[in-house]
């Protein structure tokens, strides 16, 4: 009987619960998500607007509403079809694919020599693939403009060889793009790479050993498979903040080389034309996205909880 | 787990990755080699382009610059993230799932996951069209560490949010027993649980600050030149110069004196006692 008298009444303090909860979340988190509301996603989707507008006078983005920037970026203009914007698309696209695919190379050893440690050493081993990425990304590109420039002992190396004519560095050019996305975006392989391996179940790797599988064999089939996780969040880690890079390619790159980020920054910072390199980033933000998504629809499958931090 | 290799194989892993060390560390080494070029017309080691940089007013300018703002906007970045994690972790409720459960997360996901070409260039038009409409945000330190604020913020959050997930939810309710109000709740019990949290995500919104180039260049006005933009315009004008060499190395060092003190400090930490669920 009692409990039939109070169903109601704890049904409205269960209300008054939710209501005085969403107002704590409100006060609480609200203003940090207004800020970034109001400061980045907003700003975003004014930027992506300005890719469907009409170019006025100063490069400023003027009515009426069109396609033309987005065409132009697939490459149609007044003067033909060009495939010069394709091309600058999918060189970021191949460098960035190259890159991820360059960490993965030189972070499996790292990794697993890392694992292969005593326990109490390994975190230093791992602070020390890190520390270089700490400092300032202007600053380690720097200093690969010194190692490769036209009178560095690399260069001469390399002209000694006959890979380079005489006059030119290994910098600017592809290249010295490469070994700077390489370089930069290291250790953001290492680490999920390290983390998926020290989870890692040796017992598996006993039991094929016990088997006789060959090393190899061993590798591919008990130790590589439980590393995908890492071996995903790392590719993402590197490919996405590589393709749309502005440090490298303006630093290393050189003009023949254009990579999309500095194509989209010539737009805003020397000649206007914010339609054009709005459209631009239209472009960019897909990859970018599409990328996201393949990883997400990836690490589900695997049913890792990556991407579930909150 | 170290005899689960056999030793031909520790070895070839020592093999192939000692080059990857030496490969990420030989960059910043030889410029730091540079740095000690002998003055024009001299022979021999120097600390010339050390004196050189002592005397710029410029690089002092940004160097001010740049710590001013990371100082400022890691204490608003600090506390709108740590309010952000510990509302969402404490006040969200866990039933309700869908998409307007997940809008939250989202939108702190936003800043992170965002390029930071476009995150720049995003707001310097936003900026730009504010400051043309109201007379505001004329590009500079202002919109800069608006910019910051709106990175170190989500970091913070999720720095924050995984310490609070760890705690156990009867402290909290615990403080509601003794009569303490959300606030006093707030300061008197969560502040002081999730203090290291807090305190590392402020080290961790400064190091974002100082470390940050692309979002700083597309957001700064004439008079707000930090560190980064300052090297990066020098080099793109002129290459390779010894005194950014000088400049290149005191950064480098500061950073890696820097990670390795925090490494020792965070080790002694370990030790100590934390309160947790389960253990």
């Amino acid at each position: 009987m009692a409990a039939i008298i109070n169903a109601p009444q704890s049904g409205s303090a269960e209300r008054a619960e939710r209501l005085a909860r969403a107002w704590r979340l409100w006060v609480t988190a609200g203003p940090g998500l207004v800020w970034i509301v109001l400061f980045l996603v907003l700003p975003s989707l004014v930027l992506l607007a300005i890719g469907f507008f009409s170019i006025g006078d100063y490069g400023n983005p003027h009515l009426p509403l069109t396609l033309t920037p987005i065409r132009e970026v697939a490459g149609y203009s007044i003067l033909g079809w060009s495939p010069a914007n394709i091309t600058t698309i999918a060189r970021s696209l191949l460098q960035a694919i190259s890159a991820a695919g360059l960490t993965i190379l030189l972070a499996y050893p790292v990794v697993f020599f890392i694992i292969a440690q005593p326990a109490a050493l390994r975190p230093l081993l791992l602070l020390f693939v890190i520390l270089p990425s700490w400092t300032n990304q202007v600053v380690r590109t720097y200093a690969w403009m010194e190692l490769l420039g036209p009178g560095s002992t690399l260069s001469h190396l390399a002209q000694t060889l006959g890979l380079l004519p005489s006059h030119l560095g290994l910098m600017p050019g592809i290249l010295a793009m490469q070994i700077g996305l390489t370089y930069n975006y290291l250790p953001y392989m290492v680490v999920p790479l390290y983390a998926a391996a020290e989870k890692l179940d040796w017992s598996l790797v006993e039991a094929g050993r016990d088997l006789y599988a060959s090393g190899s064999r061993l590798f591919w089939s008990a130790v590589f498979p439980q590393t995908i996780p890492g071996l995903l969040s790392g590719i993402i880690l590197v490919a996405i903040p590589a393709f749309g890079d502005y440090v490298v390619p303006t630093l290393l790159g050189g003009g023949k080389s254009m990579m999309i980020g500095a194509l989209i920054a010539a737009q805003f910072l020397q000649t206007p034309n914010w339609p054009y390199g709005a459209a631009l980033t239209i472009f960019m933000l897909i990859f970018t996205g599409a990328g996201l998504w393949v990883f997400r629809v990836m690490s589900k499958r695997l049913g890792s909880a990556e991407g579930s931090m909150l | 787990m170290s005899s689960r290799l056999a030793p031909p194989i520790r070895r070839a892993l020592l093999l192939s990755s000692l080059p990857v060390y030496v490969l990420l560390y030989a960059p910043l080494v030889l410029i730091a080699i540079f740095s000690f070029a002998p003055a024009p017309g001299g022979q021999g080691a120097s600390l010339h382009w050390y004196h050189a940089l002592l005397q710029e007013p410029d690089v002092l300018a940004a160097f001010r610059r740049s710590l001013i703002l990371a100082l400022v906007s890691s204490m608003f970045g600090t506390s709108l993230g740590t309010l952000m994690g510990f509302g969402l972790s404490r006040f969200r409720t866990a039933k309700r799932s869908g998409f307007a459960a997940a809008i939250p997360s989202l939108i702190i996901y936003t800043p992170i996951i965002m390029p930071s070409l476009v995150f720049g260039i995003a707001d310097l038009i936003f900026f730009n069209l504010l400051h043309k409409a109201t007379g505001l945000f004329a590009a500079g330190l202002l919109t800069m560490g608006i910019a910051h604020v709106t990175f170190q913020a989500p970091y913070v959050a999720l720095v924050v949010f995984a310490r609070m997930s760890g705690l156990d939810p009867n402290l909290f309710e615990a403080s509601h027993d003794l009569y303490a109000n959300g606030w006093q709740s707030f300061f008197h019990l969560t502040v002081p649980v999730i203090r290291p949290a807090i305190i590392g995500g402020f080290l961790l919104a400064f190091t974002l600050s100082i470390d940050d180039f692309t979002i700083s260049y597309f957001t700064a006005g004439p008079g707000s030149t930090t560190l980064p933009i300052y090297i990066y315009s020098a080099v793109a004008r002129k290459g390779v110069a010894p005194d950014i060499n000088a400049l290149a190395s005191l950064m480098i060092a500061t950073v890696i004196g820097t990670g390795l003190l925090q490494y020792l400090f965070s080790r002694q930490k370990e030790r100590r006692p934390l309160p947790r669920t389960g253990d």
